[in-house]
């Protein structure tokens, strides 16, 4: 039968249409994850992403309270893919498991702290803002020389704690496009766009009043061609770090007053020195010669 | 004040199958595939209609039934390419196309002359873009669809009582009843409401997973369509 043979009357009319309230709370419920069969008990939602939703739970067999993300069956790899990153940027996963409707799971270290974004409106100072980058820098590092990279890198997905411990969360998978702001323009992601989300991410933390030096890092790190950018993490953090040393950065070929400029600020005290030793000969000299 | 049509309501009987639509389409049972997009989609178009086009209720019921009539006649199926959008975008441009040439259409017969479309105002009173209105019918549409599977799985099965728990809570139009009434309203414990509850939570995602197969093209597609779908 189409819809040739099908008058309009021939169909059942409904008695009753879902309202916007009762659309909206089934919606929510069907989202929930049933966790009949785990040790775990559901709390509140407390993050959501393009990829999955995270929530608060408690682990009743040891009575502690984790992160537990939901993700559809197909991006399973992404537990295994940060289950193989053991690092102290890289929240632990506890477990990890399937639902009864086919969504994976996985229970992770609940991490006590905010979000990078929000981490800023604490008004930081510029060494505690750069701290933040390096670490995140050390963590990309890290997971590039393991053949992963994270995709979408943001300050959304990075979590300050409240011992001043960083964490680079929501490791991608194939899916994921990464966010415009932060996202590189090549059409294929690989570990030079990861550079270009960290330099995004430098941008972001940096005051308005940033030295030259560091808006040239993080220009360079976004370079629209990924050849022009940093080579690797380790290239980017070595600049930043030459940049806390007062030495002259990769990025930036800064002009010739700026350089006697940080070579006197780098050298005050020896400058100093070398001025009063200067003033006492001359002042010997004078009433030598008087 | 002209009321929307009844027609499509979420009591039509349509086939469920786990075939996805393509693969409907590919062997053979395009009728198939046209039920399941049509009891999924035929009150989100009216809505569109008429709120994208200012149509009054007859007049949408018509264009509609013209639209689903026209499309499934046309090679409609074989046209889409989920590689270029989802199938629900797919068929919301195939609506604003066909609905603007019949506009056009109905125009040039009476240039110069009274083109009568309702003012805005008599329609229903409705919030959002036409595509917005279009998204959250197709999500109103799918999940009275998942709710009448569940009852019919229900009645089907004996488990009346997870149904009507189900009903007394989540269906519930105003305030929802605590979760110790309803076992004293039903005579059962407390913990068998939140296990009756679980349990037709996941039968409903399970159908409203199996009607959104039936209309998307793969695996990718359904799953990007569930996140819109449950929040």
């Amino acid at each position: 039968m189409s819809l040739n043979d099908r008058e309009p009357s021939d169909r059942k009319p409904s008695d009753r249409e879902l309202s916007d309230s009762v659309l909206d709370h089934l919606r929510r419920v069907a989202a929930l994850p049933d966790l009949t069969g785990t040790r775990y008990e559901l709390e509140r939602e407390i993050g959501r992403g393009g990829l999955g939703v995270v929530y608060r739970a408690r682990d009743r067999q040891l009575d502690r309270q984790v992160a537990l993300k939901v993700l559809d069956s197909a991006l399973a790899g992404e537990a295994q893919l940060i289950a193989r990153l053991e690092h102290p940027g890289i929240v632990p996963i506890y477990e990890a498991g399937t639902l009864p409707d086919g969504r994976i799971f996985y229970a992770m270290k609940l991490v006590a702290g905010a979000r990078l974004d929000g981490y800023l409106a604490g008004d930081p100072s510029l060494a505690e803002r750069l701290r933040v980058i390096r670490r995140v820098g050390e963590v990309l590092a890290f997971a590039h020389a393991r053949g992963t990279i994270h995709r979408d890198l943001k300050p959304q997905n990075v979590m300050v704690g409240e011992f001043g411990e960083v964490y680079v969360m929501d490791w991608g998978v194939d899916a994921v496009a990464g966010t415009a702001a932060f996202r590189a323009p090549e059409a294929v992601l690989d570990w030079r766009s990861d550079i270009y989300a960290l330099g995004g991410m430098l941008a972001f933390v940096l005051p308005a009043s940033a030295a030259p030096a560091l808006r040239a890092i993080a220009a360079k790190a976004m370079s629209a061609d990924a050849a022009a950018r940093y080579a690797d993490a380790p290239a980017l953090l070595a600049d930043l770090e030459r940049f806390q040393d007062g030495l002259a950065v990769e990025a930036w070929s800064e002009p010739l007053w700026h350089r006697w400029r940080r070579f006197g600020s780098r050298n005050a005290v020896l400058l100093w020195l070398l001025a009063a030793y200067a003033g006492v000969k001359l002042l010997l000299f004078l009433l030598r010669n008087l | 004040m002209d009321p929307d049509t009844a027609i499509g309501g979420p009591h039509g009987r349509f086939p469920s199958t786990q075939l996805s639509l393509l693969e409907a389409v590919a062997t053979g049972l395009p009728n198939q595939a046209l039920e399941r997009v049509a009891a999924l989609y035929w009150k989100p178009v009216y809505r569109f209609i008429r709120h994208k086009f200012h149509r009054d209720n007859e007049d949408a019921k018509d264009l509609t039934q013209s639209f689903f009539t026209a499309a499934f006649e046309r090679d409609f199926f074989a046209r889409f390419d989920p590689a270029k959008a989802s199938f629900r975008t797919y068929l919301r441009m195939a609506v604003e196309r066909f609905a603007a040439s019949q506009h056009e259409a109905a125009h040039r017969q009476k240039r110069g002359g009274d083109v009568a479309f309702e003012p805005v105002a008599e329609q229903a009173v409705t919030t959002g873009s036409p595509e917005e209105i279009f998204e959250r019918e197709w999500q109103r549409q799918l999940f009275a669809l998942a709710v009448d599977d569940l009852r019919a799985h229900c009645d089907g099965c004996g488990k009346q009582l997870q149904f009507r728990i189900f009903e007394d809570y989540d269906l519930a139009a105003g305030e929802r009843p605590s979760y110790s009434a309803l076992a004293a309203r039903h005579r059962i414990a407390e913990t068998s409401v939140t296990n009756h509850l679980a349990w037709a939570r996941r039968m409903l995602r399970g159908f409203v997973t199996d009607r959104l197969r039936g209309v998307t093209a793969g695996e990718r597609e359904l799953h990007q369509e569930m996140r819109r779908a449950c929040r």
